[in-house]
């Protein structure tokens, strides 16, 4: 018979090493890596889920962190964007087309974009213009309008970033 | 008068300068290693949690904050009380009865806004600052609210401000010309009853916020936070604060996005700062989105009423007047600025000489307004190219054509406008063809009845726009002639480190605009070494005196203010290198130049002196030298050519440079619902000599999705109680990449005569696509009942009210002619 | 934003799960979180205790009833699970494309086609989908199972038939026969936004069926429409004349995106929208 509490004990995968933590239930997954794990890459823009700010990769698959309990991820599998370039500081391709493409200004929305679309590359090696909007429908930007961010992607894909 | 100098561009093309540079910015940003505030963290810190009003307007009976400091974990509370006694109101822009707004960093006796800052409470982590807020108690008496602009004037509105003995901020007349002539001349005269444009902000992604450490042995505040006009805001604060200048250290570094909406925060770095000091800890505040919606820097919402336009028979514009009435919110934190601000494009991009708007604006129970991207001349240009496109249709003018015929012409630049302000440069036809070209305007019609065959409506709009910028700071004089401000600075250091490593810093506060890459860029050029090797620190940090009164990054001026004193810096620097080699080497400075990263005699490239020694010799080499070695650490600030306007005229230049951008676009209107789409989109810029035409195209992109976002889903709505209605992303839409239109992009450079390097400021960009898509619908809906677009914002259920009820919108517009 | 304490538990049997409802006044179900989470940062409700049905492996099945005639969907499968399977596609297609149009990939990807029913906010896409296709609802307590149609479960504004102590466990649709055609119409606050107005429709041999979103606490059906179809001239002009009088019959809510007038004409709209176009892939 399981039993509530208000807190957890949570084992969790980011970026390669593993981390046990006790957390409150409470606790935001998003939270939980910028503060509880100095991971500050990942960031919060709004209240409602909407931005995508906060987007890692759990599993492999885009999830918005901040809509996730830091308690639902016992057991996971996370990549956020510290997690992209080496430990060298070697951009992947997709870090470099975006640098490439002019495809980020302020920055804030930029480890979601790079998360969702390395989300996306990993399952469609070359998508389409139309693939890569409906990717990154879920990420908000007001810097960029999306064009370049879009290229980006899509230049990845057709293996254009040197 | 005003005496205008023409000087051409000093700087000479080098290889950087001119080019795409791949932004030094990205490497951190795109590895997630961008410092933004809510990144900074201090041992021990408390985390701040406001309790806002949950009404717009209500006086403040009492607070009890004891349940809230009973919990565990919780540091401390703050009080208005408490912000009375310790800090003075905020100094008011606004001439009396404007000026006599009391406002304090928390509310004191009353609250004006739904959503503003009544008590702080901190504590050992965010959910448990938030769970304590819900155990303060705040009694409030609740007062009528007053939530639209136009009856805040009317005998019983309720007054916010009893000390203004009203709700007006500010008033004026603005006139120049012959008014009353050119209508008794006109041909036509064109009634327009009523314009709004509407309220809606940039919303950044990042939302405000604070880390603030106080230094109790130094008495001095360090604040990291994404201000965006540091300058600003520790004018503001400091004499609040009673506290010198000095004390106010603000460091930015990666601010996630601003486009104004972050210039006056200094209320909540205030009750920061007091707490910092109060609870001996270290106090970080992070806004929330629905916060940062209710609360924060809410465009001006602006109506024109009772426009009239004198017209001769072939469409030349003698001249208009209008009632300009602003909405203010419910505090004067930037404004009445926005109520002198318009005039610097008060005549559009039009020709005509005689002008009359009177200017009200008044205050209401809604969040503070502060500037927004285009602030308050998107408002104006809007205005013009609505009467103009009305006009057009009303008298049957092509809205091309009546443009061409109206401009300002590029013979005519530069241009003294009827009020004295300056057109530098720029060419208004070509870039008006050039955006008609890359639409395929002249492939519409085509167009049109493609669209038509799947039951579409479809228009072509087009909208030109003006961007000013670099303000003339004197201009805050003609609407309070009591103020002690004018001109404009900016600071930047450029030096040679002992290893003769190049580093810059800024004063300005980037929030993506790239001021890292393009700094370098002029540099480079100047001291001839590669971009890479140029060092410029990330951000703005005022402990270092490398700033001024006016540092910030606002009204689209870094290109102007920020870059020419980056130019100054590295001139000086470039003259001294140059003057210690021919100290070195014992020859005349005409015979060093600077070359491949080396200072060189030269007749003779083998006597050169890298960077490195040039660096050495005067921090750790000086002996030897009959005179003092010059230091490698060079400051200036660049200062633009003003003179304080005129008061009693309203008239002279108030900003240095006019980017111009001119926008067109394809709309569709499914006349079953209203639904209205952008299918097809074309931005031109000229914002004269492009440091970096990447990221010139990237501002031009992200202010048209901006107005993009504005002509057809973002507003903030308020009901008759002062509720927000749209306080956060659920129900203010803004564009997601499956929104975006196809997008053509052009650009050509008509340089500035006014600059050091010809440059222009452009960030902002003027709205241009506000316009456009106005135009455009209006046009989609000529063969559906020929409805007037009056509104800047055409949300699907306004778009169905002109398709349903097109007569109601030309009820108010007349036409009277000879 | 940011939560209250709150008691959390992750059973590993849905017995357990039900066990956990029933003990503890104020417990909610947590299956994606996609709304619940930001309800709960928004404080708008704070249960006591969350139960994490995310070990619940038997409610993520797509899987056939015995008989073939239904796709039986475990609640807690997700919208990205609804595009990519192969049993949807052959079975019911309508439910992919719709699930594809949910507000974004990340979405998409937790949350879970029982959490968007089980709140049932009247913008929500599964709702008028699942009640024109005629869908049923097995719902599980303490005493046993039952199986409720969409009429049943669908009760009010964030209100279902699911009562405190009880789960939602699955959602059978029937397998789409030859010769129908089902389509969703609506209007959205942007590309996949939130639904301002949706229609859905099926056509079939045995007749035409219209759910409407968004203009109630629950979905209406626009059942003068579909009588008036019955004879089975589905020509546009049919379709409309059927549609008269649909706005009028309406008393959708007001809001700052469409009046109650304007809302109840885009729902008209869109029903005849989406009749034609099933109409249309009846054909095909």
């Amino acid at each position: 018979m399981s039993t509530t509490s208000t807190t957890r004990t949570i084992s969790v995968e980011i970026n390669g090493t593993s981390y046990e933590r006790n957390v409150p239930a409470s606790l935001l997954l998003v939270h939980f890596l910028r503060d509880d794990l100095d991971l500050t890459g990942t960031h919060v823009g709004c209240d409602t889920g909407s931005c995508g700010a906060c987007t890692v990769q759990l599993g492999g698959e885009a999830i918005k962190s901040c809509c996730m309990l830091a308690v639902q991820a016992d057991g996971a599998s996370i990549t956020t964007v510290e997690g992209l370039a080496s430990d060298e500081g070697e951009l992947t391709p997709l870090q470099q087309s975006f640098h490439e493409h002019h495809a980020l200004q302020c920055g804030y929305c930029t480890p979601g974009m790079l998360m969702s679309a390395t989300a996306l590359l990993e399952k469609n090696p070359r998508p389409s213009e139309h693939e890569v909007k409906v990717a990154l429908q879920g990420n908000i930007c007001r810097c960029t309008g999306y064009w370049n961010i879009i290229e980006a992607v899509v230049a990845v894909g057709e293996g254009e970033t040197r | 008068m005003t005496a205008i100098e023409t000087e051409a561009g000093t700087l000479q093309k080098g290889s950087a300068v001119g080019q795409s540079v791949p932004r030094k910015e990205d490497g951190r940003l795109v590895q997630g290693q961008g410092v933004f505030f809510d990144d900074v963290k201090r041992k021990d810190m408390g985390y701040l949690h406001f309790v806002r009003s949950p009404y717009a307007h209500a006086t403040i009976e009492s607070i009890d904050v004891s349940a809230a400091l009973e919990m565990q974990g919780v540091y401390g509370t703050l009080t208005g009380d408490e912000v009375a006694i310790l800090t003075d109101p905020f100094f008011q822009i606004a001439a009396p009865p404007g000026g006599h707004v009391k406002d304090y960093a928390l509310a004191v006796g009353k609250v004006r806004y739904l959503g503003e800052p009544v008590v702080a409470v901190v504590a050992e982590t965010r959910e448990l600052a938030r769970t304590a807020a819900e155990y303060v108690t705040v009694e409030y008496e609740s007062l009528d609210v007053l939530v639209d602009a136009r009856a805040a004037l009317a005998e019983g509105a309720p007054v916010l401000h009893e000390e203004c003995g009203g709700n007006l901020s500010y008033s004026g007349v603005w006139e120049w010309g012959d008014v009353d002539a050119v209508f008794a001349e006109a041909d036509h005269v064109v009634s327009i009853g009523e314009l709004h444009f509407d309220r809606f902000n940039s919303t950044p992604l990042e939302c405000g916020g604070a880390l603030v450490e106080y230094n109790r042995g130094t008495g001095q505040w360090t604040m990291y936070t994404n201000n965006q006009f540091p300058g600003f805001a520790a004018i503001m604060m400091g004499p609040a604060m009673r506290v010198g200048l000095d004390k106010l250290r603000i460091v930015t570094q990666d601010i996630g996005g601003g486009f104004g909406n972050k210039i006056t925060s200094h209320p909540q770095l205030v009750v920061c700062c007091l707490l910092a000091r109060k609870l001996k800890r270290a106090i970080q505040w992070t806004e929330w989105r629905t916060d940062f919606h209710q609360s924060m820097s809410h465009g001006n919402e602006r109506w024109f009423e009772n426009t009239e336009v004198a017209v001769k028979a072939d469409g030349t514009l003698l001249g208009f007047r209008t009632k300009a009435i602003d909405d203010a919110g419910a505090y004067l934190r930037y404004e009445p600025l926005g109520g002198v601000i318009w005039s610097q494009v008060a005549a559009g991009m039009y020709k005509w000489r005689n002008i009359r708007l009177e200017f009200t604006q008044a205050m209401t129970n809604k969040a503070p307004v502060s500037p927004n991207r285009g602030y308050s001349r998107m408002q104006q240009l809007w205005f013009t190219e609505r009467v103009i496109d009305i006009v057009a249709q009303t008298l049957d003018f092509d809205p091309v054509e009546i443009r061409r015929l109206n401009f300002v012409q590029p013979e005519d630049m530069p241009y003294e406008t009827p009020n004295g302000c300056v057109y530098d440069s720029g060419d208004y036809p070509r870039a008006m063809d050039m955006a008609l070209e890359l639409i395929g305007a002249s492939g519409i019609e085509t167009r049109r009845a493609e669209a038509a065959s799947r039951g579409k409506l479809l228009g072509l709009g087009i909208g030109s726009t003006l961007d000013s910028g670099t303000n003339n700071f004197g201009q805050s004089q003609l609407i309070n002639p009591e103020l002690q401000f004018s001109g404009n600075n900016e600071v930047a250091t450029v030096k040679l480190d002992i290893f003769g490593e190049v580093v810059v810093t800024l004063g300005t506060t980037p929030q993506g605009q790239g001021h890292e890459t393009t700094a370098a860029q002029v540099v480079a050029d100047i001291l001839h070494c590669d971009v890479d090797i140029v060092n410029v620190r990330a951000g703005h940090d005022s402990y270092w005196n490398s700033h001024a009164g006016f540092s910030g990054t606002y009204a689209s001026q870094f290109a102007v203010t920020g870059l020419s004193a980056v130019k100054g810096a590295a001139d000086m620097l470039a003259g001294q290198m140059v003057k210690l080699a021919s100290m070195v080497f014992q020859c005349p400075e005409e015979a060093i130049e600077l070359a491949d990263g080396f200072a060189r005699i030269k007749d003779n490239h083998e006597a050169a002196l890298p960077f490195m020694a040039l660096g050495a010799i005067p921090n750790a080499n000086n002996a030897g030298f009959p005179d003092d070695p010059p230091t490698m650490n060079c400051r200036y600030v660049y200062r633009p050519p003003f003179d304080v306007p005129d008061k009693e005229r309203k008239f002279g230049n108030l900003t240095l440079t006019y980017a111009t951008q001119i926008h067109a676009c394809v709309v569709e209107i499914d006349p079953e619902t209203g639904v209205t789409e952008v299918v097809d989109y074309a931005a031109v810029d000229d914002c004269g000599v492009r440091i970096n035409p990447q990221i010139v195209e990237g501002q031009v992109m992200g202010a048209t999705a901006h107005a993009i976002g504005a002509a057809l889903w973002e507003s903030f709505v308020y009901d008759e109680d002062g509720n927000l209605l749209t306080p956060n992303f659920y129900d203010y839409h803004v564009p997601h990449a499956l929104d975006m239109p196809p997008l053509k992009t052009g650009a050509f450079e008509s340089p500035s005569p006014f600059t050091p390097l010809g440059t222009k400021g452009m960030g902002e960009g003027g709205g241009g696509g506000i316009h456009c898509i106005c135009s455009g619908i209006q046009d989609a809906l000529r063969a559906a009942g020929g409805a007037i677009v009056t509104d800047s914002h055409n949300p699907y259920h306004r778009v169905w009210e002109m398709l349903s009820h097109p007569e109601r919108s030309r009820e108010k517009i007349e036409v009277t002619s000879r | 934003m940011l939560l209250r304490e709150v008691e959390y538990a992750r059973p590993a049997t849905i017995e357990e799960a039900i066990a956990l409802l029933s003990e503890h006044d104020g417990a909610r179900a947590l299956a994606g979180g996609q709304t619940l989470v930001n309800v709960m940062k928004a404080r708008a409700a704070s249960p006591d205790v969350l139960v994490d049905l995310a070990d619940l492996t038997e409610l993520r099945t797509i899987s056939f009833s015995a008989d073939q005639s239904a796709l039986e969907i475990g609640a807690m499968v997700t919208n990205t699970m609804v595009i990519s399977s192969s049993e949807v596609e052959v079975a019911r297609p309508i439910l992919a494309e719709v699930a594809a149009t949910i507000a974004d990939v990340q979405i998409r990807n937790r949350g879970t086609v029982g959490g968007n029913v089980c709140v049932n906010d009247p913008t929500n896409h599964y709702p008028p989908l699942l009640a024109a296709l005629g869908a049923t609802f097995t719902i599980r307590s303490t005493s046993g199972e039952r199986t409720v149609s969409a009429e049943e479960f669908f009760v009010g504004v964030y209100v279902t038939a699911v009562s405190e102590g009880e789960l939602l466990t699955k959602i059978s649709v029937p397998t789409r026969k030859p010769g129908t055609g089902d389509a969703m119409a609506g209007i959205t606050l942007g590309a996949h936004g939130t639904y301002v107005a949706s229609a859905v429709a099926t056509v079939s041999s045995e007749g035409v069926r219209v759910a409407l979103g968004c203009v109630s606490s629950v979905p209406v059906r626009a059942t003068a429409m579909e009588d008036r179809l019955a004879g089975g001239d589905l020509s546009e002009a049919a379709v409309r004349a059927a549609a008269e009088g649909l706005a009028a019959s309406l008393d959708p809510p007001s809001d700052v995106h469409a009046n109650a007038e304007y809302r109840g004409h885009l729902a008209e709209v869109s029903a005849i929208r989406a009749v034609l176009q099933a109409a249309e892939r009846a054909k095909g």
